[in-house]
C-alpha cells in the first residue's frame, strides 16, 4: 500500500477547489505532494491586505497521520511578497507552531485549517520583529523543520 | 489412468488417515497428487491431514489450490473452512491472511467481488484478534482494512451493474411491448378503412392519435427509468457521519474514543502508534480506551447496502 495520502490528498483539493475562508487561496498543486497556497492577512497594520505571503506543503506519504511540513517561500521577483515578519516565523520561511509539530499535530486537521490557524497567528501579532537568534538560526539552520526542536518559551505570542 | 491411480493413493490415504498415521497418509496423497494434479479432493484432504501434523503452511496452499482447480462457481466449503478456521495457528498466521488476501485479490479479477469481501474480511479479523504469540506487523491491519473497503467497494459497483443491465433490458422490453401495441392499433385502423367503417380524415386522426399516444408513453417510459436511475441525478453524497475524519474515505469498522468521535479502526490505530492522544481534544488515549461503536457500524452497512451508486466514482 502506497500510504494513505494519496486519496486524502485528492479528497482536500477537491474540496479545497470550492470555497475557502478570505485571504486563503490555492496556487498550485502539481503533484499533490507539494501545494502551494496564498495568505493575505485582512485586518492588522503590520501585514498590508495586498500583500501575498506564499507558503509551501509538502507531504509524506503517512499525511494524515503525520504533520506535513509548511514553510514561507520567499519569492524575490515580487517585494510585496516576500516571508512576513513575526516572532514565530524565522527570516527561512520556516514557521514555528505547535500544531506543526509531531507532538502538537492532530490527523484531523487539514490544509484549509493550518492555514487558518497560520492566518490568525498573523492577524493576532503585534510585534514586528524575527524571532530570538533569527541570524544564527538561518545560518546553521541543516535540520528539517520536523526534525527541529523549537522551544515554546512564548505561548502569548 | 493417472486419474484412477490417484484414486487409488487418495483411498489408501484415507484408509491411513482413520487409523491416524498422518504422516503415511500424507504421503499417500502427495503421490496421488503427483500422478493427478487436478483432483481437489486430493488437495483438501491433504490440507486436513497436515492440519492433524500442525504444517500449517502446507494447509493454506492445498486449500488455496483446492478452491483453484475448483474453479468458478465452485462450492468448496471444506477448504473454505480450512482457510477460515479461528484456529490456533501462530507462525502461519500472517501468511495466511496474506494468503486470503492473495485469494480475494484473485477473486476481485475474477469478478467475484462476494467471495473476495468474505476472504477479506477473514484475512482482516485474523490480524485484528491475533494469537499472543502471532507475527502480525502493525502495518498488516492498515493493509487488509483498506483491502476490505476496496471488496466492499467492488461489490457495490458490481451489483449495481448487474442492475442497470437488468433494468436496461426491461426497458427496451417494455418499449417493444408498446410499440407492437401500437401497430395493432395501427393495423386496426387500417381494415376499418379498407371495410369503409370510417372515412379517410377519421382514420388519419385516429393514427394520428394512437401515434402520439405511443410516443407520450416512451417519453413517459424513459423518464420513469431515469427517474428511478441515481446515475442520472445529482450526485448523491455519502453522508458525514459515515466518513472517517482522518483519511475522509467511509469505514467499515469503526471505534468510538472517550469523547464519542469515531474513526475507522485501521486509522485511529496508526495514529495512536505515533501519538497517544485523542485526535480532537488531545487528551491521552490508548488503544484499549476504543469501543466498537455498533450503531455506527451498522449505519455504515446500511449505506454499503444502499442504492447510492455516485460516490464509486468520487471516492
Amino acid at each position: 500500500m502506497a500510504g494513505m495520502s494519496g486519496k486524502r490528498l485528492q479528497k482536500e483539493l477537491a474540496k479545497i477547489q470550492g470555497v475557502l475562508p478570505p485571504g486563503i487561496t490555492l496556487v498550485s498543486a502539481p503533484d499533490l505532494q507539494t501545494w502551494h497556497m496564498d495568505l493575505r492577512i485582512l485586518d492588522n497594520p503590520l501585514y498590508p491586505p495586498h500583500d501575498h505571503y506564499r507558503l509551501k506543503f509538502s507531504f509524506s506519504k503517512n499525511y494524515p497521520i503525520e504533520a506535513p511540513e509548511v514553510v514561507f517561500l520567499r519569492l524575490t521577483t515580487d517585494p510585496r511578497r516576500d516571508i512576513p515578519i513575526h516572532p514565530h516565523i524565522y527570516s527561512n520561511g520556516i514557521i514555528c507552531l505547535d500544531l506543526l509539530d509531531a507532538q502538537g499535530w492532530s490527523p484531523v486537521h487539514n490544509v484549509e485549517s493550518i492555514c487558518i490557524s497560520i492566518q490568525s497567528m498573523l492577524a493576532s501579532n503585534t510585534k514586528d520583529e524575527r524571532p530570538p537568534g533569527d541570524a544564527e538560526f538561518v545560518r546553521s539552520n541543516r535540520a528539517r523543520p520536523r526534525d527541529i526542536n523549537f522551544l515554546y518559551h512564548d505561548p502569548s505570542v | 489412468m493417472a486419474s484412477y491411480a490417484a484414486e487409488q493413493l487418495k483411498e489408501k490415504g484415507n484408509v491411513a488417515f482413520r487409523n491416524g498415521e498422518y504422516l503415511e497418509a500424507e504421503d499417500f496423497y502427495s503421490q496421488a497428487i503427483h500422478r493427478y494434479s487436478r483432483n481437489s479432493l486430493i488437495f483438501t484432504n491433504r490440507a486436513n491431514v497436515r492440519l492433524k501434523l500442525q504444517r500449517y503452511d502446507g494447509v493454506v496452499d492445498d486449500s488455496l489450490k483446492s478452491i483453484e482447480i475448483q474453479g468458478q462457481g465452485g462450492q468448496n466449503h471444506k477448504a473454505f473452512y480450512f482457510l477460515g478456521m479461528p484456529c490456533d495457528i501462530l507462525s502461519g498466521l500472517r501468511r495466511l491472511s496474506i494468503a486470503l488476501c492473495r485469494h480475494a485479490q484473485a477473486q476481485l479479477s475474477l469478478n467475484h467481488p462476494n467471495e473476495a469481501l468474505s476472504s477479506a474480511l477473514t484475512a482482516y479479523n485474523q490480524v485484528l484478534h491475533p494469537q499472543p504469540a502471532a507475527k502480525i506487523s502493525p502495518k498488516d491491519l492498515e493493509t487488509f482494512s483498506a483491502f476490505v473497503l476496496k471488496c466492499k467497494k467492488q461489490k457495490f459497483a458490481s451489483r449495481e451493474r448487474e442492475r442497470l443491465r437488468r433494468r436496461g433490458d426491461l426497458c427496451a422490453e417494455l418499449e417493444v411491448t408498446l410499440d407492437s401495441q401500437r401497430q395493432r392499433d395501427q393495423s386496426e385502423i387500417t381494415l376499418q378503412l379498407q371495410r369503409g367503417d370510417v372515412g379517410n380524415i377519421a382514420a388519419s386522426e385516429r393514427a394520428a392519435e394512437i401515434r402520439s399516444a405511443f410516443d407520450h408513453k416512451v417519453a413517459e417510459l424513459h423518464t420513469i427509468f431515469a427517474a428511478a436511475d441515481p446515475a442520472n441525478h445529482k450526485a448523491r453524497e455519502i453522508p458525514d457521519h459515515i466518513i472517517d475524519t482522518i483519511t475522509f474515505e467511509p469505514m467499515h469498522d469503526p471505534v468510538m474514543t472517550k469523547t464519542g468521535h469515531s474513526y475507522e479502526r485501521a486509522t485511529i490505530y496508526e495514529h495512536l502508534k505515533r501519538s497517544p492522544t485523542d485526535p480532537l481534544t488531545r487528551e491521552p488515549l490508548t488503544i484499549d480506551e476504543l469501543r466498537p461503536n455498533f450503531g455506527l457500524k451498522a449505519a455504515c452497512e446500511e449505506f454499503w447496502d444502499s442504492g447510492a451508486s455516485e460516490w464509486i466514482i468520487d471516492w
